[in-house]
């Protein structure tokens, strides 16, 4: 049984696609209140990584659990507890933004009249309320991805996976999901984030883990890998990984 | 084959309610199915091809192509054709003035004529034509026409008809002057009388064409919303976060499923009234030919046709979802769908062509021709019931064998990130 602060917790987790082995053996686990940064350069395996912790992969080999729910043996708990936002997630584009998050709200199974506050709760929060009657199509990429933000908190996940979260969004909008996720730590949350953006991983991450063909090459606090290195973590994800193609 | 779908249909349910209760698989089937339908409902193609389409389709395809086939007849029949006439006989010329069968003209080169549609046939009178009439004679007159001309085919016909009305003339000129009456050479007469009722005659005009509109409008009605909720959900990037969501990959397949089916018969029950509307009221009204038929759907055959068409409608519907999960995008899906189209409207087209295939047992079990052979006893009123029980069976079992198709390719990776 995992430790009860730890939320999610993934032993020597592996998965290869017929001979392609995309993770060779990752572990890490991750706290409430804190932000987990995944790091690594395309096609490193950080979001085979988190769909594997997600249960949309099933892992070749090891294990991993998210709030005690092993995500082999019983995937359909572990989705009710976590909160997703995948990489470059799409709207329903004919439906308002009430609608979708009402959609994923009884796919989570909130009652409806827990519901409907919930939505004008999100909605205040993440600045929705004047558009969540408007079509998502008609949205900026911004808009678009805080409404899918807003899909993965309905119901109010103790669990966060935050895939690529700010990518193609402009500096405002960008901004704006860089401040949910220190919000999510602040409520408690467990927080997993992959980016490949150094600067927002400083500025959100309590500890990253850097990967790169599928393997671990670094893991731990940000303080303690600077002391360490006496490197930025630019500096230090740049020499890693330029180690591991070596 | 009845217990194995029900075998099937109880591991399928205890299997999908594995760790979940089965209301709480319900409310998701509901959710799914409440908001793809929504989606659809928002989709112009939807409605399009749903209402828009079958309201204007089916009138011009019952009563256009019928109408102008009559106004064409109509023309053939009641304008005298240009007839060259090559040779001499009076008799009969002055035949063909008073018949008005055609209208005799005289031309320097009538095969030039004719190819030219200045004439639309000709008449070759032998030389000496009246002295072997009136010799008692056998004389060979010749009609030219041109086969690939509709106008001069029937030219011909009244060519023939005023030949044989000449000779019936001459036969009874003959038979008098030997003091016999022509009634003896016809010592038996046929009265015909037609028993059909306007019921089965009113079955037999639906039964031609309902069939095939129930099949292309199933295929047609379901095929843009099959596409947009699976592979166009992979397009845009909507399926995976589906998929981390709670629902399993049952309901949620089932309650797409579920929103297909709606489309696919929305659109049959709109071409189907389209088609009644059409046949009722404006057949009598355009088409003098059919004014007598009074074109009905008695409610017990229409909910029967309903119910097989919606058999019909579930196993397109799951064949195209399946297709569509598989797909890589929404043109992918297209183009697996489409060829589709063709599977079940062709032999839906056969089935009114191989009526001795209605009467084996076999023809019930076979997916597609099963539901049209029923469709079509139900139309005719000529229903057995063992061969209703047959369809439905065998048409609900391959709906829930595609369906399976369909749950089996949601739940695998290979297929969910085949981009």
């Amino acid at each position: 049984m995992a430790d009860p602060q730890v939320l999610v917790e993934a032993i020597d987790l592996q998965k290869r696609f017929r001979t392609f082995h995309a993770v060779k053996g990752v572990s890490f686990h991750c706290y409430g209140g804190e932000v987990f940064g995944l790091l690594g350069p395309n096609g490193a395996g950080k979001t085979t990584t988190i769909r594997m912790l997600t249960t949309i992969l099933r892992p070749t080999g090891g294990t991993a659990r998210i709030a005690g729910h092993d995500v082999v043996q019983a995937p359909a708990q572990v989705r009710r507890v976590i909160g997703v936002l995948p990489e470059n997630a799409g709207v329903y584009g004919r439906l308002t933004a009430r609608d979708a998050i009402r959609y994923a709200g009884r796919l989570y199974g909130v009652a409806p009249d827990v519901l409907e506050a919930r939505i004008v709760e999100i909605a205040e929060a993440l600045e929705l309320t004047p558009h969540l009657d408007r079509l998502t199509d008609t949205f900026s990429k911004g808009m678009k991805q805080k409404v899918n933000v807003a899909r993965a908190l309905i119901h109010n996940p103790p669990v966060v996976f935050l895939d690529e979260p700010t990518s193609g969004l402009d500096v405002i909008s960008a901004r704006s999901v860089r401040d949910f996720v220190l919000r999510f730590k602040q409520e408690g949350r467990c927080v997993i984030m992959s980016t490949h953006i150094m600067e927002e991983a400083e500025k959100l991450c309590d500890r990253v883990m850097i990967i790169a063909g599928g393997r671990v090459v670094a893991e731990g606090g940000l303080a303690e890998l600077k002391a360490k290195t006496g490197l930025g973590l630019e500096e230090i994800f740049m020499q890693l990984v330029e180690q591991t193609v070596q | 084959m009845i217990r194995a779908a029900l075998s099937w249909a109880t591991r399928r349910w205890n299997g999908a309610a594995a760790g979940e209760d089965r209301g709480e698989t319900w409310r998701w089937i509901r959710a799914i199915y409440g908001k793809e339908t929504l989606e659809a409902i928002r989709d112009r193609r939807t409605l399009l091809v749903m209402i828009l389409l079958p309201a204007l389709f089916m009138p011009l395809a019952t009563l256009g192509l019928p109408y102008l086939e009559q106004r064409q007849q109509h023309l053939i029949q009641t304008v005298t054709p240009k007839v060259a006439i090559m040779g001499e006989s009076e008799g009969l010329i002055h035949l063909a003035y008073t018949t008005r069968l055609i209208t005799p003209v005289r031309a320097k080169d009538p095969v030039a004529a004719l190819r030219a549609r200045t004439v639309l046939a000709v008449l070759r009178i032998p030389p000496k034509f009246e002295a072997i009439v009136a010799r008692d004679g056998q004389a060979h007159v010749g009609v030219l026409y041109d086969a690939s001309d509709s106008e001069s085919t029937a030219a011909r016909t009244r060519v023939v008809e005023l030949i044989s009305r000449y000779s019936q003339q001459i036969v009874a000129l003959r038979l008098a002057a030997r003091h016999l009456n022509p009634r003896d050479l016809l010592p038996v007469v046929l009265d015909e009388r037609n028993v059909a009722t306007q019921r089965q005659l009113s079955g037999l005009l639906l039964a031609s064409l309902l069939p095939f509109f129930i099949a292309m409008w199933a295929v047609v009605g379901g095929m843009s919303v099959a596409v947009d909720l699976a592979a166009g959900e992979k397009e845009r990037g909507t399926l995976e976060s589906l998929l981390v969501t709670p629902p399993s990959r049952e309901a949620i397949v089932l309650g797409k499923f579920l929103s297909v089916v709606t489309a696919s018969m929305g659109a049959v029950i709109g071409v189907i009234i389209a088609m009644m509307v059409s046949l009722r009221w404006g057949y009598p009204y355009l088409l003098h030919t059919v004014k007598q038929l009074d074109v009905s759907l008695p409610l017990g055959t229409a909910v029967l046709v309903m119910g097989v068409a919606l058999l019909f409608s579930a196993l397109v519907s799951a064949v195209q979802l399946a297709l569509s999960i598989y797909a890589r995008s929404p043109r992918e899906a297209q183009q697996f769908i489409t060829p589709l189209y063709f599977v079940t409207v062709f032999p839906v087209l056969a089935v009114q062509y191989v009526s001795e295939w209605q009467r084996s047992g076999w023809a019930y079990l076979a997916p597609v021709l099963n539901a049209f052979f029923a469709i079509r006893e139900l139309l005719l009123g000529t229903v057995n019931w063992g061969h209703l029980l047959l369809a439905t069976v065998s048409s609900a079992f391959y709906a829930a064998l595609a369906l399976e198709i369909a749950i089996i390719l949601m739940s695998r990776e290979s297929v969910v990130f085949r981009t």
